[in-house]
């Protein structure tokens, strides 16, 4: 099970892909991504808590939060649903709004259901440069060169 | 770094052999004629991939006219290796945190004695 499990890796020019194995029913993982009162008990990095200001699934559909981090910065977010197709696929776009935070990409999320469990998986797809020159000058992150090599050799391999 | 550079960086990226060329790299600097050696290609070839590495200024090859050897310029590929990296700890660390949310509810429904 675990095996089938692949952590966020770059593919391609400006795409990231994800794929995970959940031990529940599609259903249960669906409304995981879909319901307000539950989407705040997983949402955000390790550290991370959400608030929903208002939460309304379907295509043109909003989803406003805050991410409240670790550092005690608020982060203002805005999702908008592209597709919203239940239990199976769920397509948003993350940003593009004045007063939230400047992220810009757009992301897919396929459910599928395998002997009781839910395979995941996501594909966020940048539409420019400058959605990433954000991420890079604004969060910054440590990764040791060697490493991204490695991964990039394993994409070759 | 601009935002144009950092798009030649993603496109030179883009590459299978131009990838591996640069992971080669990362063990020491060498000729092109050693980094052709692993593939089919002829050296103008390879020299092409070398060029679009250079100017996305993932490498830099040295002066001697007769032997140019190449190496690795790490600071873009730091970039990249930033971006993923924030976008893999948010998924990832997203990812326990839902697998433990799922186990959680799920054991709760258990305990209510609706099994299964």
């Amino acid at each position: 099970m675990a095996a089938k499990n692949s952590p966020a890796t770059l593919v391609g020019e400006r795409e990231i892909a994800a794929t995970r194995i959940f031990n529940a029913p599609r259903e249960l993982v669906w409304k995981a991504w879909t319901e307000r009162e539950r989407i705040g008990n997983w949402w955000g990095p390790k550290g991370f808590t959400t608030t929903t200001y208002s939460m309304d699934v379907k295509p043109g559909g909003v989803w406003r939060f805050v991410m409240h981090g670790p550092d005690g910065r608020d982060y203002q977010n805005k999702i908008t649903y592209v597709e919203v197709v239940e239990p199976e696929r769920l397509v948003y776009k993350h940003g593009g709004d004045k007063d939230v935070e400047p992220v810009n990409f757009q992301v897919t999320v396929s459910f599928a259901e395998e002997d009781g469990k839910t395979r995941l998986e996501m594909r966020m797809v940048f539409p420019s440069a400058n959605a990433r020159d954000h991420i890079v000058q604004t969060y910054g992150a440590v990764e040791g060169l060697n490493q991204t090599l490695g991964r990039l050799g394993e994409d070759v391999a | 770094m601009s935002a144009d550079r950092l798009n030649s960086t993603f496109a030179a990226l883009a590459d299978p052999t131009r990838r591996s060329i640069l992971a080669r790299l990362a063990a020491g600097e060498s000729s092109v004629t050693d980094l052709a050696q692993p593939f089919d290609m002829s050296l103008p070839a390879v020299s092409k991939h070398l060029k679009v590495l250079e100017r996305a200024g993932l490498i830099a090859r040295g002066r001697d006219a007769q032997w140019r050897p190449c190496r690795l310029a790490a600071a873009p590929l730091k970039e990249v290796a930033d971006w993923v990296e924030h976008y893999r700890r948010f998924w990832d660390e997203s990812f326990e945190r839902l697998d433990d949310y799922l186990n959680e509810v799920q054991s709760k429904e258990k305990k209510r004695g609706r099994k299964k």
